[in-house]
Formats: C-alpha cells, structure tokens, sequence
C-alpha cells in the first residue's frame, strides 16, 4: 500500500514539473464533478467524459464524483473553494445559468476559469397534430392576442424551455411577464399532455419529442438552432420564420478559478483531445448529442452573453427581482 | 402506554407539541409572505403555504385543548445512557463527514457507538467491525457501483 | 391474435442463450441493489449505461428490465426485515411486514411479497402485452384535474394508518406536508421554507425522512427502553414458509393490489406510491381480522408489494408504446433505448418487432428467474434477524447512513436523517403515528402540484375539477369515502335508538 502512495506522489510531482516546463502537458489525474445526482444529464456527461479520456488514453484516472443540490450550484460552490487545483473540472450547462439566479445563490459562474463548451442540443416548439397553429408565425399572433391563452408545456421553471417560451414572447413582441407556462416533472408528463391536447405548445429538447415528431403526432413549429436539424431537415427554424431567436442548450466543462496559465492550459488541451478523439465522437453519436465545441477566449465571450441574456430574461418573466 | 392518567394540571408534552406547532406554523405563514414572484396564473407558490400553516395552527389549538384534558399517552422512562450513545455516534458522524475525516471513520464510531447504546460493553471488538463493514462497503461502492462515498486521508490509500 | 403471434416470436429471441444470460445477470443485480436503500434501479440502470453501449441492444435492454423488475422485488427485503424501506413504494410494505418479521413471521412475509410479486409481474406483463394500446389512450386523457383527484382519494384512505388518535395521526400528516414544501417551488421555481440554506433547496428527500422515521427512530426507541421491556425479535415462529391459512388470506389482496397498481403504474404521473397506499388501506378495511392490522397482518404485506411490481410493468406501457418516460427508471430505459438510436414508440413495435416483443417475453422470464432466486434467499435473510441485537441495530444505523450518503453525500442531508430520527423516537413515545408524515411529504407536493397545473390551464377556474367526468368521479369517490363512516355510525346510533 505504502509504496503506491509513494508511487502516486513521484507521479505527481513528475506530473507538476511536467506542467511547468513542457508547452504540452499531459494530466495523469482527473477529477470530474457532476453537479447532480447520479443518474442525471450532467452525470452522464460527466461519466462519459470519464470513459472517452481513459479509453483514449489521455488521463491515466479520471474520478466523477457527484454533487448533488441546488440545481448544481452547490457543486459550484464547491469547485469555486477548490481554488487553484488544477486537476478538477465541473461539468455545467446553460440551466445552471437560470438556477444561479433563481436560488439567489451566493456563487456565479462568472467566478469559474471557463475551459470548453461540448455539446448543445436545439430546443423544438411543437404543438399537437389536431392544432390549427401550422407556423411560428401563427403562435405569435396568438400569443400576442392573449398570452394567457397560450398555455406551454416544459420542463423545470426556470429551466431551458422556459427561458426559451419567455424569449419567444419578446421576440414576437408580446409580454413575456404574462406567458402562461406551465412546468411538467419530466419529459413524460409534459408529453402526455400535448398528446392529451391539454396545452397550446410544449417546449423541449428535441430528442425527446423526436419519437412522436416522427410518429406524426406532434407538428414542430420551429427549432431554436441557428441551421436546420440533420435529422429533422423539414422543420424549419426560428430566424428563417423571421423571429430573430437561436438558442442551445449547450453543456459545458470549468475550473477551478485561479489557476496559472499553464494548469488552463493543460486543462483545456485535455479536454480538446478528448472532444476530438474518436472514442467521444462515438460517444456523442451514441448518444445523440450534437458536437459544438468551443474552447478558449471564445467559449469565455460565449458564456458571459449567455449568462447576459439569461439574467434579463429572468427578471422579464418575472421569475428573480 | 396507557391513555387513562388525567392529571389536574396540563399535561406537559402536550402543551410543548401545541407551542411547537404554532410556532412551525408562523415560520410556514412568514415564509410565504415573503415570497417576491411577481407573476403567475392561477394559485401561487403562497397558497399552499397558507393552508398548511392554518392546518398546523388548528392542530396546535387542539393539542391544548387536549393539555387539559387527558393530556398525550404517558411514555415510560427512557435509557437516557443509551440514547445519549447512539446520538454521539451520529452526531460524530455528521461532523466527520461534514470535516473531511472521511466514510470508513464515520462508520466505525457509528456502528461501535450504536452497539454500545443497545448493551454491548466491547466498544473495540465492535470499533473493528465496524471498521471492516466501513471498508467493504467503501470499496464495494468505489468499485463496483463507480460511486464515491466521502472520503478521507483513509479513503485516499485505497483508491 | 398478432399480438399472440408476435408474444411467441418474441420468447423465441428471449429464449438464446445470450439473452437469457442477460435476464439473469440484470435480476440478479435488480435484486441486490433494491436491497440497498438509495439505491434503485434508476441509478443502477443509469450507471450501467456508459458500460454497455457497445453490447448487443436486445442484450442489455433485457438486462435492465431485468433490474428494474428484481430492485422492486429487493425493495420490499429491507423494508419487512430491517423496516426501513429504501424507496418510498415501499413503505406500505414496511407498516405490516416490519411487525410480521419481529414477531417470527419474517418469512411469510418475505414469501407473500415474492410470490405476490410475482403474481401480480405475471398478470401485469400480461396486461402491458394485450391491453397496452388501450391503456395508453386512458393515460393520455388523464390531465392535471384528474391526478389532483387521484392524489385526494389517496389523501382520504390515509387516514387508514393513523392508528387510535386522529388528532395525533392528522398532527403527524401535516408536518410532512409542511415538510413537502420546503425547497424549490415546482411551478415557479421560487424556494420555499429554505431558509437560505442551499442544502434545502432540493427538499426533504423521502428515503431521507422514512429511513430516518422508521429505521433510525426505531434504533434510539429500542435502545431507550432496554432494560425495562427489552424488545424482543424472533427470527423464525412457526413455519419459514407460508402456511395453507397465509395462502388463503394472500391471493385476494395480491389481485386488488395488481388491479390498482397496474392501471395507476401506466398513467404518465400516476407513480408507484400511491396505489400501494390505496392498496394497504382497502386490505385494511376488508381484513377479517382487523385487529391484526398495526401487529403484523399479511393482507397488509401481500397487497402493497403486488401493487407495487404491478405498477412498475404498467410504466413499461407508456415507456413502449408512447415513449413516454413516467418514472426515473423509465427515463433510464428510454436513455438506454437510445443510445441505440432507437425511439420506443408505435413505429418501433412495426419496425423493432424482435427487439420489443422479445423485450417483453423476458419479463415473463426475469420474473419466474425472480421468484425462483427470491425464495430460497427467504431462509437467508430471515436469518440476518438473529443477529445479536446491538449488532443487528447498529448495522442498521450503518446501512441508513450509507443509503443517505449514496444519494446525497452532504453533511445536511445527514443532519436531516438523525433529526428525522430522533423525531421519530419521540413519536414513538407518545404514541403518533410515523407512517402519515411520510405519505404527507409523498402525496402532498404531487397534489399541489397538479391542482397548481389545472387551474393555470383553466386560468384560475376551480369549476375545472368538477367539469371533467375522470376527476368529477374520483372526487366523489373521496367524498363518500370521507362521509361513509360518520354515516354508518350515524346509522348505526339511530338503530340503536330505535330498538
């Protein structure tokens, strides 16, 4: 036992020297946190991060380790106290954008070092088959006649289909304090309720509406990505239908804040030979997420406008003071 | 457990209970009234508070009327020694975990202290299995199910 | 006739050996991890995913239906044996199973609720073959208005686990409600009760509260009134198996039990909770022997656990047929279909027909491979009850933690735990009853929930609840259910006065 410990310390001192010297570093520990529960999206990034970086063999081990509470921002809370480790990741995503401000929390991800945005996934607009809406455009009239109406179905307040109902409203020029959105746990139950003909439109990820957009029961008015979809080459988009809209919801990676030049570095070299490693890229197909990496000063530009635009939202919605 | 004792003066549990859940009720009826959403259909996030909080008040109400009259079933005297050994073990084993002293420690005192509490008088004997049941479970856990339960500078040799 | 046609095609995929080696690792793993509490099928499903998305897609669904059907089969273990249950269909089980196994009974009890389960697996596999297209359309047309319904029938059988004081078992029902709150609103995603402590924000985790309730509370009860009246646990009295009377007293209640958990299991937001407590309650009010109930009667064992397996072969009928993910597990499954590409749905039964009937064919062999496995395991388990008591308690308190920590390894959520536990304690000694604070944090986030949805959809108009025939039925049901026995001892005083 002893000896390994011994063992593991020469490798991480070697490691250390490494990371001060050497242009590129290689990691030989990682420690990923899913800011959730076991079992959830971010979890799942998470694992599978783990799986492509071993399988590649680009870090030697990598740990996940969940953090669960406060739609994440407790594991953020968390990474931000770790400050200057420069083994340590946080996978996050656009939703703990909105559950910072929501839950008032202390912490912001303006106080992380941003490494590198993975995966995004549009977001679709749907109404049920039976529907007379066959356009964006005719749910915006609607809505602008009476937004209460209208009633959504989605996922979580404040979540991404929420936030992307509430910007819909101000594009089309409607009040987004007074849209009428209701919250389903679950993909399901929202689901059975535009199957059930209950509400006006659901909001969701496409993947999960992709069954019943294919068995005919559902119409998809718009998707919120900036091009069509592959996979759904006839449903056309937001802008094209002259709403000017687009948004993704993107899941990305952090770290701890204060970290030399170098450990970002090294960091983010990691995290970009993983994105482009075949194992991730069977990953992702696998599992139906669409590749956007971004990384660097870009992904950092990215991430201050997304979390702009959240926070106003928020409050137009009526949603955070 | 008997229901007969009615005492000439209230019965004391059960005025405690009363005041407890008054007090429960105003914390439930404050925190709705502070609530700043701004927006909805329909009944708010306050509603139910309110509800609640009226139920727990009237519950409260009856619980002093029930003071006064035959009062909460007379408990038997409780093994102060006992109690006192099974919350130490947890009370140890929050503040483990929450200090970072890791699962398997935690576990340990648990699992010796709670023997101990039901009349075990081999605190190392139990402290040992203890240990061996902290480490199983930790490795099972680490290992087989990829889950990491908090760990410690002991935690730390096995992984 | 198709559906028979394609049944039988279907056990002749379930039947290669590689499939049914599949069936047994994913009930043999189901049922070790439903025996630990916090940990259940939708995480072990969640885990086991990264690993087999390279295997063979029939393979590794088979597995996890596998799972899913053993971790229900396991849940009740923990919850007769050690009471406490580690999911919160559970705990109808532990009321009457945890009092079976003190008393010697451990291993009837064990065996109604296997072979209950297997019962009711049976003909709820059954029905999820035959009946699926038109449950969905019952699913489909349940709506918000209706669940609220559903919750308050719910709500009102209740009362059936109050024990003697209604002022005490209804104190005991509202502080869970209460509890229900705390956290993040569902609808407007506005925190409640939190106090400013981030920890809160995702609420009062249910195993956290029954655990600690049931289990840890019941360890400090024990450990209290040792040397005055020492607790007594019997392994084995009489026969570890179930006797002629036990067989007689079972079926009924295994059968009602599959009629309410199936049909509930396969509405979107029906859940496996609330028919094993519509379940207990009917058993409790058509028991012969009514005394029983509260000290261990089998009724109370057999009814629950059937509804609760029957309700998780009723989520696969949305999950298939629709797509419809309607419980964690489910959402698993249906990650696990696609990582395939594949999208469970109608189109996916003409396209996929080997892989969804041969789906469904190994559920019949994951259940007959579960009660094959579960009841020689009986003879096992019972035996952990004769372990010396301050190691059986302490092992308890071990497992408790380990549940708490899997799940949320915070030093709060373990605070929660020893809080919950010594609450527990003190109910215990002044006579409240636990079980109604669990059921109120249960059932009474899902009914605001639901009544919050129906009348945002009907723009703030209660009439909603009465226009539409499901709820306006349900709630009729709750109100003569409520009425019903203030009547009969009406009836009953004015009989009397006039003879």
């Amino acid at each position: 036992m002893l000896t390994s410990i011994l063992k593991r310390t020469a490798l991480t001192a070697v490691a250390l020297a490494a990371l001060s010297t050497a242009a590129f570093a290689q990691l030989n520990e990682l420690k990923i946190m899913a800011p959730a529960a076991p079992g959830g999206g971010w979890d799942g990034t998470a694992r599978s991060m783990q799986q492509a970086l071993t399988a590649a063999g680009i870090v030697k081990s990598v740990q996940v380790n969940n953090v669960t509470g406060a739609g994440g921002t407790i594991g953020l809370a968390q990474l931000i106290g770790a400050k200057g480790a420069g083994d340590q990741l946080m996978v996050n995503g656009f939703v703990m954008v909105g559950a910072i401000l929501l839950n008032k929390s202390p912490v912001n991800l303006t106080q992380v070092t941003p490494i590198a945005r993975l995966t995004a996934e549009a977001e679709v607009i749907v109404v049920p088959t039976e529907s007379p809406l066959k356009t964006a455009k005719d749910l915006a009239e609607r809505l602008k006649a009476d937004p209460a109406k209208v009633t959504w179905a989605g996922g979580s307040a404040g979540g991404t289909d929420h936030i992307l109902a509430a910007l819909f409203a101000k594009a089309v020029g409607a009040d987004a304090k007074k849209i009428n959105y209701i919250p389903f746990s679950g993909g399901g139950e929202a689901l059975a309720a535009m199957l059930g003909g209950r509400v006006t439109a659901g909001v969701s990820g496409y993947g999960e509406f992709e069954g019943q957009i294919k068995a005919g029961k559902l119409r998809v008015l718009a998707v919120s990505s900036p091009k069509r979809l592959e996979n759904a080459p006839d449903a056309p988009t937001l802008k094209e239908q002259g709403i000017d809209l687009e948004l993704l919801n993107w899941r990305s990676v952090v770290a701890p804040p204060g970290l030399s030049a170098e450990q970002t570095k090294a960091l983010t070299d990691t995290v970009e030979k993983m994105a482009k490693s075949k194992e991730w890229q069977e990953i992702l197909k696998a599992r139906g997420w669409d590749d956007s990496f971004l990384a660097g000063a870009a992904f950092d530009t990215f991430l201050k406008a997304e979390i702009e635009r959240v926070s106003k939202v928020m409050v137009d919605v009526g949603l955070v003071k | 457990m008997t229901n007969d004792t009615r005492s000439q003066s209230a019965n004391k549990p059960a005025l405690v209970v009363g005041v407890l859940l008054l007090i429960f009720a105003a914390l439930v009826g404050y925190d709705a009234s502070q609530q700043t959403i701004t927006s909805t259909y329909g009944v708010g996030p306050t509603a139910m508070p309110y509800v609640v909080a009226a139920g727990l008040a009237i519950l409260g109400l009856a619980h002093f009327v029930v003071a006064f009259r035959e009062g909460l079933p007379q408990p038997e005297d409780a093994d102060s020694n006992a109690l006192l050994w099974i919350a130490g073990g947890l009370v140890f084993l929050i503040a483990c975990i929450g200090l970072g002293g890791g699962f398997i420690i935690a576990i340990t005192v648990v699992f010796a202290c709670t023997a101990r509490g039901m009349g075990r008088q081999a605190l190392a004997v139990d402290a040992a299995i203890g240990f061996v049941l902290g480490l199983v479970i930790y490795l099972v856990f680490a290992k087989v199910l990829t889950l990491i339960l908090p760990s410690g500078p002991l935690e730390r040799l096995f992984l | 006739m198709d559906t028979l046609l394609s049944l039988i095609n279907g056990f002749g995929v379930a039947f290669e050996p590689a499939k049914l080696m599949f069936c047994l690792i994913g009930v043999f793993l189901g049922t070790a991890v439903g025996v630990l509490p916090g940990i259940g099928p939708a995480l072990t499903v969640a885990l086991l995913l990264p690993v087999t998305f390279k295997l063979d897609p029939a393979g590794s669904l088979i597995m996890f239906a596998g799972i899913y059907y053993g971790g229900m089969y396991g849940g009740s273990t923990t919850a007769i044996l050690l009471n406490a249950p580690g999911e919160s269909a559970s705990l109808a089980t532990a009321l009457e199973g945890s009092k079976m196994a003190k008393a010697g009974r451990g291993g009837p009890a064990l065996a109604t609720s296997a072979i209950g389960s297997f019962v009711a697996g049976l003909i709820a596999t059954i029905g999820l073959a035959f009946l699926a297209p038109l449950l969905v359309e019952l699913a489909v047309k349940f709506g918000p208005w209706d669940y609220f319904a559903l919750m308050i029938v719910a709500f009102v059988t209740v009362s059936a686990t109050f024990g003697d004081s209604p002022l005490r078992g209804l104190t005991s029902l509202f502080i869970g409600i209460a509890l229900g709150l705390i956290g993040i609103d569902k609808l407007t995603g506005q925190a409640r009760l939190t106090f400013g402590v981030p920890e809160l924000l995702n609420g009062v985790e249910v195993t956290t509260l029954a655990v600690g309730l049931f289990a840890v509370g019941e360890a400090f009860y024990v450990a209290s009134k040792r040397f005055r009246d020492p607790e007594e646990i019997i392994p084995i009295k009489g026969s570890l198996w179930m006797t002629k009377e036990d067989w007689k007293r079972s079926w009924a209640p295994w059968l009602r039990g599959t009629a309410f958990g199936f049909p509930i299991g396969a509405l979107p937001a029906g859940g496996a909770e609330v028919p094993t407590f519509l379940s207990y309650s009917t058993e409790r009010k058509l028991c012969k022997y009514p005394d029983e109930f509260g000290k261990g009667a089998i009724e109370g064992v057999a009814g629950p656990e059937a509804a609760n397996n029957a309700s998780a072969a009723g989520t696969l009928v949305p999950l298939l047929t629709l797509g419809l993910p309607t419980s964690a597990t489910a959402a698993i499954m249906l990650a696990g279909f696609q990582q395939y590409g594949l999208n469970p749905g109608p189109l996916l039964f003409a396209e996929k027909p080997d892989l969804v009937w041969g789906l469904i064919a190994s559920l019949f062999i994951a259940n007959v491979m579960l009660v094959i496995l579960n009841l020689p395991l009986i003879g096992l388990w019972v035996r952990l009850l004769a372990i010396p008591q301050p190691w059986l308690y302490a092992g308890i308190l071990v497992f408790a933690t380990m549940g708490t920590l899997a799940v949320n390894g915070s030093p709060v959520e373990l605070g929660m735990l020893f809080l919950f536990g010594f609450m527990g304690y003190l109910m215990r000694r002044y006579d409240y009853p636990v079980a109604p604070m669990v059921v109120g944090l249960i059932l009474g986030p899902m009914a605001e929930a639901q009544l919050r949805r129906a009348l945002q959809i009907s723009l703030g108009d209660p009439m909603i609840l009465l226009e539409n025939p499901i709820s306006a039925t349900l709630l009729g049901i709750a109100f003569l259910a409520l009425v019903a026995p203030f009547v009969m001892k009406g009836l009953n005083r004015f009989k009397a006065a006039e003879d």
